[in-house]
Parts: structure tokens; sequence; C-alpha cells
């Protein structure tokens, strides 16, 4: 099994990505530069977080016009695993493999946090590791990701079962509703109607250790296990 | 009285330098197809309502209110106003 | 020196005869603007050499000490970590997003350059009181921001930092930045070109009239507005920074890059010149090989220009067209422009007529200037206090303590650096008294700078001594032992006696705090004329140290959170009468005199030793360092740390003051506040015994509240998230936000 991550001119998550799949869960993975074209061979995809191409003009946007978007396309087409982090998630939208936009942050600062993220949909691969309602908690780091769709597109969104993620408290126990940057029902993740194309604005490689958690969990692991045992099937 | 519409745009000196231009020209116009693009500059637009007498008082009120408030940082940019009637 | 004057140059007489001696003939305009800026102040330290010798700067980790682009320590199984400071003072004061944001990006090009991967950054800010002045607020907001989207656009975590604000900081900000790389000691590269015929790649931006400040002798080429768009205004670029970071390091792996060298004061002419003096080679440079952003650029203006990001390469012969791939990889632009020779000079040619020719030695090495010293009037007339009078309400005062922008919570600043891009930061902003990364071997990395004007203003000798034993402090309260340090020192005019004689005590009392703990300087700068031309007002004394340590293994990481309900409370070290300088003093009184806290050298060593020695035998279970604000502020943090609280005696307090506001607010140093379990306590109070460190038990850990004792009194009694409340969201309130 091999896993792909995506490298553009700006990326800055692709290491900690690869040590996460590497290291931690002993599955191969590797770095791909933005004008590789040969990616036929991988099980599936990660785009990782970081600031392409600097956010300039939008995050994410002259990224979605990089060579090796059709072949992530084509990945897509051929229902492999797509997972977008933070500016993934971002370079996901602006190529059209997910509804919606991310905008500016409704407190016009960039916010970096820990927050808790709520497992809508436990039925997706990247999820199914997973319960509904189970929270995780991971740190969010952005600037523009305010998570944005009109209502007609929400409701597609709501019918299809493509939410898998919501914002909620940071503080364990608390149930409240906690939106940390102004998305449109807290939506912290969204996937395609196949399910097989996910982002999500929270980092879960930054969660995938207990020692770097300030919560002492690793819960962030369980996308990426997620994926790699729905590839094994 | 009457209703101006006033366009107020901040743009960086053409002396100074302007990464995201750039980077938009080269990586996304001109790697895409775009051979005619010869330059981008980004601006921010404020686009204001403003009551005045008319047009040149209109002018005049923008360009204090840009000096007064730091619209625009004299250092690094400068602005420029355009003024229409409101329909 | 009419030519010097009209050319708009600083040299001085004595400079230019200098100058003249060593070149045995006069030189032309080119040599003397090349000189100029390599000679200033900024770039040759003239003035402070000769005092920063009282530095030590070896040690048992020590692989590359002051005198690089950044100094190097070991951490073990060949991996080090280069670190280095840098400030962008002025420019920060005018455009404060653009300054800081490029102060970011200087300090990053040095950790580059010496062959390291950019791990981390601390922002060390100061600003006027933003209780009092919107500028200020717009300064704080400003430079803040700069320094996030310039952070993180590369990718690099701001894991810590300080603000510091003062009424002497309000024309004349200070922004500092220290980072830290990671790297294999085998990578470690040097800024030389020690190889003839190694070609001199210039990689990154463009080379335009940025930082010149309207100097005269480009006059002919000026027209009537460009005088103003010739400002010290730098245009912040991560993108190109980020795709430098990589580049370089991937540039590094081929094994055939020989040199390095980031381009930034001074320029080219500063640039070229260093790496030939340290290779002691010579270096062939054309002018017109050297891309441009505008044209008809003077010669002059080519070899002094600060255009960002660029960087120098000495590339092995042959291997040119290898290496540039990778910068064409990250489409950097990059020209040969001259190569490495067998003789000692730096040759400038265009078109094939040589411009100037200067012995590398000459130009990278200025005549230092001795600076007369003498201790101003002020210092022994604001010893002296008269007596005050006590707080009626304590529990009022120490919220109002809480809610001062220099001891509340920070969080409004660290929310907006990304500070876990990289996944090694495992102490978090806001979590403990130093930032805490892991490293690959196992081992961790604490970092904390620290620095306090008001101290350092009243006694430059001992604020500058206890800004080190500060830090030091913070660096074991996680359990790490310091390994080595980057000192910053910041001060106005050092042509000003009494401001000269200020530097000499300030670097005395880092000298020989240094020297006394062993922990070696490996690396910093001086930063001279930080005043306001209008007042003639210098900033207060601003020297920050940033101690760097080491922890071996993950049992003895520490932290200041209360773990358990009837666990000891322990003070160590002794709280003694020394107000002056203190938050207390200065923020609730307005009073600026008094005695500042003294440091004891030699006690400072056995409280080093104890401590980590009580920490690595598993007798604490949690401790945080006290400073300003003293005891108080120190036990309202461990409760707000952990949501549990504290009932504590002052009469246990070991101290000779008379005063209860002096026994809670007092900043002595050598203090900490440590919790253990019950069954270790009396081993805990022995070791300290043992080393002649005063420590005594004072309470005990609750789960109701904050509850201070005084003579059989609850002076104090409050629920922990009362006075959370104040300390969280003051700097918040006062930017205008919640």
């Amino acid at each position: 099994m091999k896993i792909a991550i995506v490298v553009y001119p700006g990326s800055n998550c692709d290491r900690d990505v690869l040590r996460i799949l590497n290291n931690v869960l002993n599955v191969e993975a590797k770095l791909i530069w933005h004008t590789d074209k040969n990616i036929g061979e991988f099980d599936g995809i990660i785009l990782p977080g970081g600031f392409s191409y600097g956010d300039y003009l939008r995050a994410g946007v002259i990224a979605a016009y990089s060579p090796i978007m059709e072949e992530i396309k084509n990945m897509a087409r051929e229902e492999k695993p797509v997972l977008g982090i933070c500016n993934g998630f971002q370079i996901l939208v602006e190529a059209g493999l997910l509804p919606g936009a991310l905008l500016r942050n409704i407190g016009l600062k960039f916010i970096c946090k820990w927050v808790g993220v709520k497992v809508e949909n436990s039925d997706t691969i990247f999820t199914r590791h997973m319960k509904k309602d189970d929270v995780q908690y991971m740190p969010i780091a952005h600037n523009e990701g305010r998570y944005f769709i009109d209502e007609d597109n929400l409701k597609e969104l709501k019918r299809h079962n493509q939410i898998v993620f919501r914002y909620t408290s940071p503080n364990k126990g608390e149930l409240e509703d906690y939106n940390p940057n102004g998305s449109v029902e807290g939506i912290a993740g969204v996937c395609n109607d196949k399910g097989n194309v996910m982002g999500l604005m929270p980092h879960p490689e930054r969660a995938s250790e207990k020692l770097l958690s300030p919560y002492g969990d690793n819960s962030g692991i369980n996308i990426f296990s997620s994926i790699i045992s729905s590839i094994g099937e | 009285m009457t209703m101006f519409l006033v366009d107020i745009t901040i743009e960086n000196k053409p002396t100074i330098r302007d990464p995201e231009g750039e980077v938009i020209e080269k990586d996304l116009m001109v790697r895409n197809g775009y051979q005619q693009i010869r330059g981008v500059r980004t601006a921010k637009l404020l686009k204001l309502k403003l009551e005045a007498k008319n047009e040149t008082a209109a002018k005049e009120i923008a360009a204090k209110m840009c000096d007064d408030l730091r619209i625009y940082n004299p250092l690094v940019s400068m602005c420029s106003i355009s003024v229409r009637v409101s329909d | 020196m009419e030519r010097v004057k009209e050319l708009g140059l600083n040299l001085t007489e004595e400079e230019v005869a200098a100058l003249r001696a060593s070149l045995g003939r006069d030189p032309n305009d080119l040599e003397l603007a090349m000189v100029d800026s390599e000679w200033s102040e900024h770039c040759s330290y003239k003035s402070s050499k000769q005092t920063l010798k009282l530095l030590p700067t070896e040690g048992k980790h020590v692989v590359l000490g002051p005198g690089h682009d950044a100094g190097v320590l070991d951490v073990g199984d060949n991996w080090v970590i280069a670190a280095h400071i840098e400030s962008h003072n002025h420019p920060s004061a005018i455009d404060p997003y653009g300054g800081s944001a490029t102060g970011v990006g200087g300090v990053l090009r040095d950790i580059l350059c010496i062959g390291t991967r950019p791990i981390a950054l601390l922002d060390l800010l100061r600003f006027g009181p933003i209780t009092q002045s919107q500028h200020s607020k717009w300064l704080f907001r400003n430079v803040v921001r700069g320094i996030s989207d310039y952070g993180n656009c590369v990718g690099v975590p701001t894991v810590g930092g300080e603000v510091e604000f003062d009424e002497s900081f309000e024309r004349n900000c200070l922004v500092d930045v220290v980072s830290v790389g990671l790297g294999k000691r085998s990578d470690i590269i040097l800024a030389e070109a020690k190889y003839p015929g190694d070609a001199i790649v210039l990689v990154g931006g463009l080379t335009g009239r940025d930082g010149m400040h309207g100097s005269s002798f480009a006059s002919a080429t000026l027209n009537e507005n460009s005088d103003m768009d010739r400002s010290a205004v730098q245009i912040p670029d991560p993108f190109t920074k980020k795709l430098i970071i990589e580049a370089t390091l991937e540039a590094l792996k081929t094994g055939h890059v020989r040199g390095l060298k980031d381009l930034g004061g001074g320029g080219l002419s500063c640039g070229l010149s260093e790496i030939a003096d340290r290779g002691k080679k010579g270096i062939d440079v054309d002018l017109s090989k050297i891309p441009l952003r505008e044209h008809n650029m003077d010669p002059l203006e080519v070899m002094i220009s600060e255009s960002q990001e660029r960087m120098l390469f000495v590339i092995e012969q042959g291997w040119e067209k290898e290496v540039c791939s990778i910068f064409d990889k990250y489409r950097l632009r990059n020209a040969l422009i001259g190569r490495a020779t067998e003789n000692t000079d730096l040759e400038i040619r265009k078109d094939g007529v040589t411009l100037a020719e200067i012995p590398s030695a000459v130009l990278a090495n200025a005549p230092l200037i001795s600076r007369k010293s003498k201790k101003p009037n002020y210092i022994d007339s604001l010893a002296k206090i008269t007596a005050l009078k006590q707080p009626s309400d304590y529990l009022a005062m120490l919220k109002s303590i809480l809610a001062l922008p220099n001891i509340s919570s920070k969080r409004w600043v660290y929310e907006q650096y990304d500070h876990e891009v990289g996944i090694r930061t495992v102490t978090k902003p806001g979590q403990a008294g130093a930032s805490v990364l892991r490293l690959p071997n196992g081992k961790f990395l604490a970092l904390r700078a620290d620095g306090n004007s008001r101290h350092s203003f009243l006694d430059p000798y001992q604020g500058s001594a206890g800004a080190m034993a500060e830090a030091s402090r913070n660096v074991i309260a996680v359990g790490a032992k310091p390994i080595g340090m980057l000192d910053h020192i910041q001060f106005g005019d050092p042509g000003n006696p009494e401001v000269f004689w200020s530097f000499e005590q300030s670097v005395k009392g880092i000298a020989d705090y240094s020297r006394s703990l062993e922990i070696p300087c490996i690396g910093g700068k001086v930063s001279f004329y930080n005043e306001d031309k209008f007042t003639n007002k210098a900033i207060k004394p601003s020297p920050v140290i940033t101690v760097i340590g080491l922890i071996d293994q993950q049992k003895d990481l520490m932290g200041p959170k209360f773990c358990g309900e009837s666990n000891v409370i322990l003070v160590v070290g002794m709280t003694r009468s020394e107000m002056g300088g203190s938050e207390y003093y200065e923020e609730i009184h307005r009073i600026t005199g008094g005695q500042t806290p003294k440091v004891d050298f030699e006690y400072e060593k056995r409280l080093h030793k104890s401590v980590l020695a009580a920490i690595k035998l598993g007798y604490i279970k949690s401790i945080d360092d006290c400073s300003k604000g003293g005891l108080a502020v120190t036990l309202a943090e461990m409760c707000i740390q952990s949501e549990l609280g504290a009932t504590v005696n002052l009469d246990q307090v070991p101290t000779d003051c008379i005063r209860l506001d002096e026994i809670l607010f007092s900043e002595s140093h050598g203090r900490f506040i440590i919790e253990a379990e019950q069954n270790r306590c009396e081993k805990l109070k022995l070791l300290f015994k043992e080393n002649n460190v005063p420590c005594e038990d004072i309470g005990f850990v609750n789960n109701s509240g904050l509850i201070i004792k005084s003579n059989g009194k609850e002076i104090i009694n409050v629920k922990v998230d009362e006075v959370r409340a104040e300390w969280s969201l003051s700097i918040s309130r006062l930017m205008g936000e919640s």
C-alpha cells in the first residue's frame, strides 16, 4: 500500500503527515512534487496544510490549477481516497472536488488553538474507526477557515450526508455549540457525494501523538487509520 | 446635497514590489496559457456612498479622510479616488 | 572627507584615513560606499566588540560561537541546534507590519545559511503602554500581524516570546526575533569561499533600490518622487522565503555547496566581503550578471542594496548546473555572478572594467572605536524611596496586577501564531515558562527569552544579570539544563557616555552570570541608537537574554500545573525587600525607583543544581518560577493552569520583608514555587538544605480556590475562575476584542 502526499510550492505540513504515516502507522508514504504526474501507482492521496503559493489571490486557487490536479481528479473518479487538510481542503474546494467555499475567519485574525471536532458521519472511509458524536481534539491554524455554502447546496449536503465533522467545545464534557471561525453550522469538514474525497480544516496529523496533545490523546490518528483500513480491503 | 459613489483604490507605490501580483501573474495566469499578461498589481478597493454638495467636495472629503485616518499608509501605498453621482 | 559628505556617507575622518592607509591609495566612490556600509555600526559592531569580549563563549555543547551567522550547540547523536537573534526596531516603528515581518525573514535566513532547517521562532516585543496610547496599540496590533503572516506562511512555528510595555518604548518600539534551527552536525556550512574557481551564485529576489535611505550619491539617477519611495520600506515576501528554505536544504544535500551567506544589512558588499575574508581568498564579481529590478542602477546601488530574499551560494566548480537545477525547480531566480580567486581581494567589475578592488580583510574588519563612559546621576538619586501605604484590599490589588499587560495572559498574541506546525511543540505557548520542542533523538529543547527594562534602567548590571537569571530559571522550571544563550543588547546612542556606561554595566552583568553559571554565549546582537530624535529620549536599557536548555528524558519534563489536591506547596529562595522596577511599584504606585532585585551568583549555581536534582529524583510534581508580580502572581498562575486552588500561609515564606505587600509582590530572583507529594516533602526540603538553598512548605493544593493567609487572617480568598478571567481577557479587552 502506498499513499502520496502532494507538495506544492509553499506547502508546510507535508513532512508532518509523512511522519505520521511512515513512522507512527508504518505505512509507505511518499512526498510528490506538484509537477509530477505519475501518481497512478498510489492507493490514496493527501493534500497537506500550508500556504501554497503564499495563499495569494485566494487560498488554494493557484494550486488548484497545478499540473497534478488532473491526476488527483482521476484518482477521485477511481474512488480512491483523497484527503485535504487545511490548505488541502481549500485546494479541493477551489478545484471543484468538494462543495462550498472557505472564507476569511469571522474574527479577521489567524487562529491557532485546539478545538473539539465532533463526528457527524461515521460511515465514510475517513471515519469508519469512529462513532457518530465522538469528539476528537485537534488544533486548527488558519486565516481562511470559515466554511460557507448557500442554503440550497447546504440542503444537498445534508441530504447526502456529506457533513463529516463539526466544531465543538475544546473543554471536555462541554457539549455546547462552538464556532471558532464563523463556519456555517459549525462545519469543520465535508466529503463529496461518493464519500471518497474529504476535506477538513483541523489538523489530524498534529493530534496523532499523545506527547503533543494537551489532552494527552492521539485521536487524530483515526482518520489516517480509517483510510488505511479501507484501502486494505 | 447629492449622493456620490466614491471608489478608493489603495495599491503599493509603483516602485515598491508586489509579491502577490508577481505570483498571480506568473503561477496562475501565464502558466495556464494567458501569455498576453504583462503585469499584475494587486489593490484594495473601498466603495463608499458619500453625501456632498458637488463632485469636487466629495473628492476633497474622501482625500482628507484617507490622509487623516491612515486609510492608506503613505510610506508604502498610494490611493486614487474616483467619484460619480449615485443613481 | 568632502567626497564622503557629498555621497551622504557616515565614515569618520579616522576611518577614511585607516582605509587610505590599508589601500595605499585614495578609495574611489564605489569603494567608499562599500566600506561605509560594511563599517557601519550595524555590520561591524565597532563600538561594542571590545566590550562584548567579556562574554564567555566556550562550553561543552558549543560547536560554533559568536561571529558566525548563527551559534550552534551540540544536542547529542550528531544533532545540532543553531540559534540567532535579530531585531528590526527602526523599520517596525514606522511600518510595523512590514518591519516585523521582514525581521522574521532576516533571522530565518541566518539559521538557514548555517545549514540547518529553521524549526522555531520566538518574538520579543516592547511597546509603549497600550492602556493609554492609541499609537502603541496600532504598533502592537500590526507587529503581531506581521510576525503572524510571515511566520505562518513560511511554516516555522512561533512557539513563545515575551511582550513588555513601558513609556520609554512609545516612539521606539523594539522588535526582536529569535530563530532556532535543527540539523546534523555534519551539515553545518560556513559563509566562506575557500576554493579558487568555485562559483558564486546569487539566488532569490531581484536586486533593487530597497533600503537606500535617500543618500545623495545616487542623486544623478533619482527623480523627484523616488526620494520618498526610497525609504526604509521593506516588502515581506514569505512565499519566496519558504521556497528559499526548501531549495537551500535540498541544495545542501547534494554535498556540492561549499559556502553559504544570506544577504541582509550591507547587501552584496557585506555578504561578498565576509565570504572572501572567512575563506581567506578573493572574489571576482561581474555586476552585469546581477539580475536587477530597476533600470540604470548605479554600481554603488547594486552593491549596497538591501533587497530582500537573496542568498549567496558558493558552489563547487563543475557542479553549478546540477545545484542550480534545484533552484529552477523551486522557480527561484539564480545567476552566476562571479568566482572565488587565488588572491585576497574583492574585485567588482562591470563589462570588463574594474570598478573596485579592496582586500577582503580590510572590508570585513572595521577599526574599533573606543567610547567614553560615565555613570548617570539618576542611578543613585532614584535609589531612595519614601514609605508607601499598604493596600487595604489585597484581592483587588491581586486582580489589578493580574490584569496588567506585562503580566496578563498573552493569548491574544500567540493565538495568531501557528505554534504547532512541524509537530515538535510539546509545551505550547501559555502552558509553561519556557517552550519545549522535541528533538529527533528523544531529547527535548527548552527555549526562553527574558528582559526587564525597568530593572535594567534602575541598575543596568543587576537588571541584565537578572534577565539572564530569569530566563535560566524558566528553562530550569521545565526540567531543562541551560546549555547556551543569545544576548541582545539594546540601548540609545553609544556616543553618549551615560548610555555607554549602562551598556558596559549590562554586558558585565550578563558576562558574570554567564561565567558563574557556565552558560556560554553563542551569539547575539547589539543595537544602538534606539532613541527619539525629537525628544532625545532613549529607551530604557533592554538587554534580552535567550536561554537554550536540554532535557534528556521525557520523564524530566515539568510544568506549572498543580496536579493533586492536598499536595504540599513549597517556596524555594528568599523573598527580599527589593521593589525597585517591580510591576507593583511602576504600574500600581507609579514609582520609578528603589532597590532592584539583586542576583547572587553563587546561590544561583546551588539553586540550579538542586532544582534539577530534585526533578530528576522525581520529587517535584509541578514547578513555576517567581518573577513579575512576585509570589502572588506565581501562585495565581499555577492555580489558573490547573483549575485547582491553593491554601498558603505567608508567615512560612522565607523572607526578610516586614510588609505584606512586599512579600506578595517583590520580584526577588532565585525563587520557585514547587508542588510535591506529602511523602516526598521531607526529602525535598533536605535536598535544598544540603545545598544551602532556603525552602519552606507554605501550604497545600486545594479544590476550592486561592486562599492566602497571614498572621492568622485570610487576606485573599477567591475562586480560581474569578482570577482567571482578569488574567486571561485583559489584553484582548484592551485591543477592543474579547
